[in-house]
Order: structure tokens, then sequence, then C-alpha cells
């Protein structure tokens, strides 16, 4: 099977490695192993992955400035594993460039389907200029301003249209507030979450059928919010 | 005069007055019948002159100038001749009474101020008195204050040494009881088989991260039982070399890499001391040793005699990559390793060896510490061990 994707596990703990090496192989993923983030880059210059596992707090170059450093030279995805309790390092990596985050200890099976929904959104992310773009119950045409959800056109203030507009290009994915307050507001607004709290609301009544329970834009606590297109 | 009248008269100060004018009247009073005969003129000058000194002593300069004058008075009316008139007839006694007076003002004046000078003193002390116990209390409060928020930044940090020190065991534990797990549920469909080595291969994991985690637990309650100074050496004379040896034969496995080197002088002295603990210290550094310098070096341990402290040094050392400056004494730290730093000289175990092993040390009265190996690399751990005596008591516990 020439299709196997490859991952890159990086963790300090070699029994960690161990096991992920184990669990993945047998889910039919080409696996390498790096125990800090200098190792990491290595291999991914010999052997570029598909998408990247890596713990944050690590010898030598750590998880955040890993996510930096393959931010700078690519767009594959980054998952981050962190330990309860490193809330602010985990936002800080996500804002580095993380996709996606597993918190420890987890099961193996919510970390393979973050593996998978992270290299299904892989190839869209990439043509991110594009005018027109679907994912699930969405449409988004860039050039007349428009988004529909399952083919009904929705009604949206200006902000409320890039706001939406931009966690559909980044589907899947988890944004923190500080992402999404610079890119829709602009970076003298990073601090401003209220802001985001309020369009967070307006968009839920308009595309939610229960707004108290969403289903398409979904809340990570203290963190940010991930944008669920297939709800 | 009623008690009250008085109380009040004592309220306002106005009493040595009244004893400056009555007292000395009544004392003139007692005095006058004895004259001319059995009391002269001189010993009525002065009894006069005492009782102005007392008025002064007790109730200071303006009851004594009054007492003064009121003495002089007396004087002349009952004690100089002619008795009951204040006519003077000799110029002799215009003298007498001038001086007499003069001293009474003189001594009435030095004493009110030398009980002046006696109270601002008493005053004086009392205020330095009051400000050390204020500035003791200010100092307590503070320091109080102080310990409650190292206390609280040490609890803190131990709380992050521990939250990963527990979940980096759990997680593997997790990951690889999910994986078992999963080939079960998914028994018979095809794609996800893992071979028996896999499957072995996580039961290994499973079972090293049990140990591993039951290890840091262990020593968990061991520091906590050593900082509370509950622990308590059962002290006995042991011999260093059965104690390094026996170290030295349970860390055989993790020792097999390197080589071993053991120099200890003949006839070293015994120590009053808990060899068992003190085998601890000895494998908690030959551990450390073998796991930072790389396969192949060289581990010595040593032994001298410092003969005039009466202690015993032993020294363990090490070609590994050696520790910044900055890091020596932060490694006999319980939540070292919760700094990043901290990390790049750690392979695994649980980051409380060292502690325990200070613990162990200070418990014993001897000292822990660390320096550069020979030419700048390496690690050079010592610690001492005092001989001890024989009527000592077992210390509890460390500082």
């Amino acid at each position: 099977m020439n299709e196997r994707k490859r991952i890159l596990v990086v963790d300090d703990e070699p029994q960690i490695t161990r096991v992920l090496r184990r669990s993945l192989q047998t889910h039919g993923y080409d696996v390498r192993t790096a125990a800090d983030g200098e190792a990491a880059l290595d291999v991914v210059h010999d052997w570029p992955p598909d998408l990247v596992v890596t713990d944050l707090t690590m010898p030598g170059m750590d998880g955040i400035e890993l996510c930096r450093q393959l931010r700078a030279q690519t767009s594959l995805p980054i998952i981050i594993l962190s330990v309860k309790g490193e809330e602010q390092t985990k936002v800080r990596a996500l804002d580095a460039g993380a996709d996606d985050y597993v918190t420890k200890p987890f099961g193996i099976d919510e970390l393979l389907a973050r593996i998978r929904a992270a290299l299904r959104r892989a190839p869209a992310t990439l043509p991110e200029a594009a005018s027109q773009l679907t994912a699930g119950d969405f449409c988004l045409d860039q050039t007349a301003h428009l988004i529909s959800l399952r083919g009904s056109e929705l009604h949206l203030t200006p902000k409320e249209f890039e706001l939406l507009a931009h966690l559909l290009q980044h589907a899947g994915k988890v944004l923190t507030h500080r992402a999404l307050l610079a890119a829709v507001w602009g970076g003298d607004y990073t601090e401003q979450t209220e802001y985001l709290r309020v369009f967070v609301g307006q968009l839920r009544k308009k595309i939610e059928a229960d707004p108290a329970n969403p289903r398409y834009i979904l809340t990570e606590p203290w963190v940010g919010y991930r944008f669920n297109a297939e709800g | 005069m009623t008690f009250a009248r008085l109380n009040s008269l004592v309220r306002e100060g106005k009493l040595g007055f009244w004893v400056a004018v009555g007292g000395l009247a009544t004392f003139t009073l007692l005095l006058a019948p004895f004259m001319p005969g059995r009391v002269n003129t001189t010993t009525a000058a002065l009894a006069l002159l005492l009782l102005v000194l007392l008025i002064a002593t007790r109730w200071g300069s303006r009851p004594a100038v009054v007492a003064s004058v009121a003495a002089v008075l007396y004087f002349n009316y009952f004690f100089l001749p002619p008795v009951g008139t204040f006519t003077i007839a000799d110029p002799e006694n215009w003298v007498a009474l001038f001086a007499f007076l003069v001293t009474a003002l003189v001594v009435g004046q030095l004493s009110a101020r030398a009980k002046q000078r006696a109270e601002e003193a008493e005053a004086g002390r009392r205020e330095i008195e009051r400000l050390y116990r204020e500035s003791q209390e200010v100092f307590e409060r503070a320091s109080q204050a102080e310990a409650l928020r190292r206390s609280e930044q040490l609890k803190s940090a131990l709380l992050d040494a521990v939250t990963h020190d527990l979940r980096t065991p759990l997680t593997a534990i997790k990951a690889s009881a999910t994986t078992l797990l999963e080939e079960l549920r998914a028994d018979g469909e095809g794609a996800f088989r893992l071979s028996l080595e896999d499957r072995r291969e996580m039961l290994e994991v499973i079972d090293e991260e049990t140990d591993r985690l039951n290890g840091f637990i262990g020593s968990m309650v061991e520091l906590a039982r050593l900082e509370a100074g509950a622990f308590i050496l059962p002290r006995r004379w042991g011999d260093v070399e059965e104690i390094v040896a026996a170290a030295l034969q349970r860390a055989e496995r993790v020792t097999q890499a390197h080589r071993l080197e053991v120099a200890l002088p003949p006839e070293l002295p015994l120590v009053r001391a808990d060899e068992r603990a003190l085998a601890e210290v000895v494998y908690t550094l030959v551990d450390n040793a073998c796991k930072y310098a790389p396969a192949g070096s060289r581990v010595r341990i040593s032994g001298s005699v410092l003969a005039v402290a009466e202690q015993i040094q032993v020294t363990v050392e090490d070609e590994g990559p050696g520790i910044p400056p900055e890091l020596r004494d932060k490694v006999f730290d319980r939540f070292f390793r919760a700094t990043p730093e901290a990390k790049k000289l750690r392979r695994s175990g649980s980051g409380l060896g060292l502690a325990i092993a200070r613990g162990i040390v200070e418990a014993h009265g001897g000292r822990i510490w660390l320096e550069p190996g020979a030419h700048g690399r390496g690690t050079r751990v010592h610690f001492t061990v005092p001989f001890g005596a024989d009527d000592e008591v077992a210390e509890t516990g460390a500082q």
C-alpha cells in the first residue's frame, strides 16, 4: 500500500512514543518518532510527514517552538498532546499554528479520530484563496459575499460574514479566541473576547437548529471555537 | 479631706502643693514645742530641708519651690529668735535665713530635676521596649507571610511535578489499554490486527508504567515522612564499606554499562547511622550517575575521613554532561523537574531521588552538595556523615 499516511510522533517520554508507534502502525499509518523539537525538524526534512503529533513540554526545543517553526515552512496538520493544567501553553501552541489538541491521558480512539479529522481537511486548507468553498452543509462564495446553509442563503452582517467565512475556511481546526479576533477584527482586538462571544451567539441563532446545543460552532472551553461543517 | 477629694488632688497633680504647705506646717508644729531646749535651730533647719528634698523628689519642681518658701517662713516664725514673730533680731540670722532659702531652693530644684531625668529615662526605656516589641511583631508577621507565600509556591510547583509524573505513565497505560480494548471490540473486522509482539509490547508498557507509578508514589510518601520529621532513623554503628557494597549490589542492573570504580580507604571509622537509608543515598547517586553519563564511561565511588570535623565524606563521580552552575542547588529540590530546563537533564525516574537523599543526609546531621568533576567535566556529588556517638539520641527528620 503506497497510500499509507505518514505520522511523526514527537514526545520525550520513550514509553509514549513506543505505544503510539505500535498503535498507529497497526492502524495503517507509517510512523516515525522524535524525542524533541530539533530531532523532529530533522525528520520532517528527510521524511516529510502528512501529520505531526507533538508533546508540549520537551527538553531543548519545546512543542510551541516546533509548531512555530513547522508553520513557517509548511501547512501540515499538527496535533498537540497536552496535560490538563497546561491550558495557557496549549493556547500558545494553537496560536503558534497547531490545529488541534488531545489531553493526556487519552484513549487511542480519541487520538485516532482527531488524526483522521486533521488528515481529512488537510488538502482543503491549502487553496485558502479560492473564492468558492463548500464544506459540509455550508457553501461560501467570497466574491458574492454569500454563505448558504443547505442551499438557503444566510442573512449576515459584514462582521458575521467574516467570522463565519473564517470558521468555514478552517473547519475542524481549533481556533483560539486570540486567533479569531486577530483574523476578523484585527491585531488590536485580540483581548476583546466579549466581541467574539456576542458574534458567535448571533451566528448560532442564525445557523443552529438549537443555539443552546450548537452542532456547528463548538465551544472549546477556555481555548476558543471549533467549526464542524457537517453539523 | 475626704478620700475622694484626695483622689482628685492626686489626679490634678496638686497634692504636692498641699503637702508642701500642710505637711511642713504639721511637722513644724510637732517640732516647735521642743524649742529651744531639746531641738536647736540647726536641727530644725536640716529637718525642714530634708522635707523639701522629699517633696521635690516626689512631686517635682513647682511644689518644691512652694515647700522652700513655706519652710523659710516656718523656720523664721517658729525657730529663729525671737520665736513667734517674723522679725529677726540678730543680723547673723539674716544670713542663716538667706542661706536656708537658697539651700532649700537649690536642693528642691536639683532633686526635682533628678526625678525628671529618671522619669525621662524610664519613659525612654519603655518606648524602646515598645518599639522592640512592635518591630518583633512586624518581623514575625512578615516572616509568617513569607513562609506562607513560599509554601504556596512550593505547593503549586509540587503539584505541577506530581501532575506531570502521574499523568505521563497514565498516558502510556491508557493508550496501551485502549489499543488492546479496541482490538477486542473490532475483532473480526480484518484491517486492524495487533501482532503477538504488538500485544506483548503494550502489556509490557502497562506493566512497567504501573511499577513506575508505584515507585513514584512510594517516593512521595517517604519524602513526606522525612519532611514531616516523622521518619525516625534507627541508628546503629555501621560500616561505610558495607553500606556502599549494599547499594552497589542493588544497583547492579543499572551499572552494567558503566565502568564502576570503588576507592574507599582501608580502616574507615564506623559511623552511627541508619545503614539502610544511607545505602539508599549511595544507590540514588550511582543510579543518577549511570543514567546521565554515557555507557562505557567511568563511575567512581570514593570515601575519605574528615578527621577534624569527625565526619566521613563519600563522593560519587561521573563523566556525564555535568550540571550547569545555576542548577547545582536546585537538583536537590523535590520539584526540581517541574522546570523546563530540568527536563534536559532527565531521562527517567521519579525526580525525587535527590530530594530524598538530601532528607536522609540532613537527618544524620550531614551535608550533600554537588560540584563539577575533574577538569570541569562530569559531576561529583559529595555527602558527609558525622561519626556520631553512642549516647546520641536519634534525631527525627530533616530540617
